[in-house]
């Protein structure tokens, strides 16, 4: 334990040594004060993978690392649709994953808002349609807002959620 | 004899099965109007998922076998249609009726269901966990798949085979090293050109570098599973310096698009000191972790995969290394002449797949600093022209062994298939937990750390 408490110390605070310092840090302020604002602190995300090769997820899960620590802007990936503001949609949707994808928006509470990630959802990755795909998920449920790449980066990710905040 | 793969083809008038041992590999012709066949599912249990799934895709009918519910196609999908029958072009289909799945269960006096998913309470790919209760005790555990299956065997069907590089290195987002490796052996072979050594080692390297970020990754997910958290932090920060220095390698985070034909100019010093560094990181970290008995409470007997069990269900790469099954693709003279060495634990548990990591961390770190010294600035031309034929190949993937399988006709895909080592391993977890809890479950799954992606296709 004092071992590692020592490193602890030792490693200091890291979420403010990211090399676009000041300008990923002027975003991250933007988020907190439209976050504060807008949703009394806690904004909630639900993640549905409709069909993803799971890089999308894995930048998702960075957001946590200490370099982000989206957690800190009071931005929260929830366990349950029905604890969320925002549905969080990668992957190409799948003809498996429809219905549940319907079924998971039915269950976030209004106001509710769909953001699709990475380039998959909106058909514009390399996958080609085929039998198994039914994007561009905006055929199929309202979109207010979309986050590009192939997978998004972190801090793309966190730029992006400025973006939307800003528009709602 | 270990069950690597079967799989099917549409072959004009007939279809075929191929059924890949490792000792040898069996052909089987099928005739159209009667499309029937005898299930080996008895004598390898592994074999159930495929044969499952060549009935989803090419309507084979395996008459004895003991489990012949659908596995790709859900409730809603149209029977009668089987997408990889070349007659099949449509792009799109019709959803039917609710036919529920008949998950195998457990009956009894207090027994109980629980079910888990597709979607899951974290940031995780979809599946579903049917369990069968006994109170907390786990008496069985149906998985069922596929939620993420996009059809990528039809995808790049008639495809050049250089048109199919971005999708097959997009197949499955944190093996995409060794898929497209896996792939670069498949041009190589076809246009029958062997690639330099410098380019291999390079391969090498970043197929060692992606092993090294999954299995950075996993030593802090899986404990913060336990409930220990401050390993994840630890852990993912290296994770994330590791992703950065990835892409100042290759361009992307994830690899992607980075094996191909060219090395690019990189500071060898400083990707060393890089390497040296995270030495030392693990090293720490591995001397604290070992010190946190409570931790090693969870681990230690928890979710364990017998030797025997390994062997029954043709297990491979992390999982079966941790049960003593000494199986490594790598295991040649080109990956021991850069320090490789099996890394083996016998106990199956968490706690031997956790060491296990550690274990090929060090590795991975000793064989890529080899590696670098192979590796200078270099182009090689780009094949054009390739032979009908059919290739096979095997990876060692941050998971396991992948077996990827191509035929080529007039220069463009006839056959894709690929197995993933997830393929194989998935069916071995439901035998894994009989002495657990169901709240032990999300540690040994996450221990085991399988790809949905690359199942489903
Ligand atoms: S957008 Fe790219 S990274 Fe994200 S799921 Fe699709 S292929 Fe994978």
């Amino acid at each position: 334990m004092i071992n590692f408490i020592r490193k602890r110390i030792q490693t200091g605070i890291l979420t403010e040594k990211i090399e676009t310092n000041n300008k990923l840090d002027n975003i991250k302020k933007g988020i907190k004060t439209l976050v504060n604002k807008k949703f009394a602190g806690s904004l909630a995300i639900r993640m549905v993978d409709s069909g993803s090769c799971n890089a999308c997820e894995a930048e998702c899960n960075a957001l946590s690392n200490p370099y982000y620590n989206l957690e800190s802007l009071g931005i929260y990936f929830v366990a349950s649709p029905r604890h969320a503001d925002i549905l969080l949609v990668s992957g190409v949707l799948t003809s498996n994953m429809y219905h549940h994808l319907l079924e998971a928006k039915e269950q976030v509470p209004s106001l509710k808002w769909i953001i699709t990630l990475g380039d998959c959802p909106l058909m514009q990755s390399v996958f080609e349609k085929t039998y198994a795909i039914m994007a561009p998920v905006q055929d199929h449920i309202e979109v207010t807002h979309h986050i590009p790449g192939c997978p998004p980066q972190p801090d793309e990710i966190i730029k992006e959620l400025l973006k939307f905040l800003k528009k709602i | 004899m270990r069950l690597i793969a079967k799989f099917a083809k549409d072959v004009e008038n007939s279809f075929e099965i191929v059924t890949v041992f490792d000792t040898k590999t069996q052909k089987e012709t099928i005739d159209k109007n009667t499309p029937i066949a005898l299930s080996i599912a008895h004598k390898y249990p592994s074999a159930l998922w495929y044969e499952r799934k060549i009935f989803d895709d090419f309507g084979i009918v395996f008459t004895n076998s003991f489990d012949t519910r659908p596995l790709l196609h859900h409730e809603r999908f149209p029977q009668d249609v089987h997408p990889l029958q070349k007659s099949f072009t449509a792009k799109t289909i019709e959803f039917t009726d609710f036919r529920p799945y008949k998950y195998k269960t457990v009956g009894g006096d207090g027994v109980f269901e629980v079910a888990v998913g597709p979607i899951h309470a974290g940031i995780i790919e979809p599946g579903h966990f049917q369990f069968s209760q006994d109170g907390e005790r786990m008496l069985h555990l149906d998985i069922r798949h596929f939620y993420t299956h996009r059809g990528i065997e039809k995808m790049v069907q008639n495809k050049s085979l250089l048109d199919a590089r971005a999708i097959v290195g997009r197949i499955s987002g944190n093996e995409s090293v060794a898929y497209q490796t896996a792939y670069m052996d498949i041009i190589s072979q076809a246009s029958n050109t062997a690639l330099p050594v410098e380019i291999k080692s390079y391969h090498a390297l970043l197929l060692e570098f992606e092993r090294l970020i999954h299995h950075v990754s996993d030593i802090g997910f899986i404990p913060n599973d336990a409930g220990f958290s401050a390993a994840l932090s630890f852990a993912s920060k290296l994770a994330e310096d590791s992703r950065r220095i990835f892409k100042q390698l290759t361009g992307h985070r994830f690899g992607f698009d980075a094996v191909s034909f060219k090395i690019p100019n990189f500071n060898h010093q400083e990707f060393l000191n890089f390497l040296n560094e995270l030495h030392k990181e693990i090293k720490w970290f591995e001397t604290w972790i070992k010190g946190v008995p409570s931790l090693w409470d969870r681990f230690d007997t928890t979710g364990i995969l017998t030797h025997t069990k390994a062997v029954k269900y043709d297990s491979v790469g992390v999982m079966a290394r941790a049960s003593g099954v000494a199986l490594d693709r790598r295991d040649n003279d080109f990956y021991k002449q850069h320090g490789f060495k099996i890394a083996l634990q016998t106990s199956g548990d968490v706690a031997a797949r956790f060491s296990l990591r550690i274990m090929e961390i060090y590795n991975s770190i000793e064989m890529m600093k080899s590696l670098l010294q192979d590796i200078k600035p270099l182009h090689v031309k780009v094949p054009v022209k390739f032979n009908n034929g059919s290739y096979q190949t095997f990876i060692e993937s941050s998971i396991g062994e992948l077996f990827m399988s191509v035929d080529v006709s007039g220069g463009l895909i006839d056959r894709f298939f690929v197995r993933d080592p997830s393929h194989v391993n998935w069916q071995v977890v439901h035998a894994m937990m009989l002495k657990d809890i169901i709240a032990d479950f999300p540690l040994i799954n996450k221990s085991c750390d399988l790809s949905y992606a690359g199942n489903d296709l």
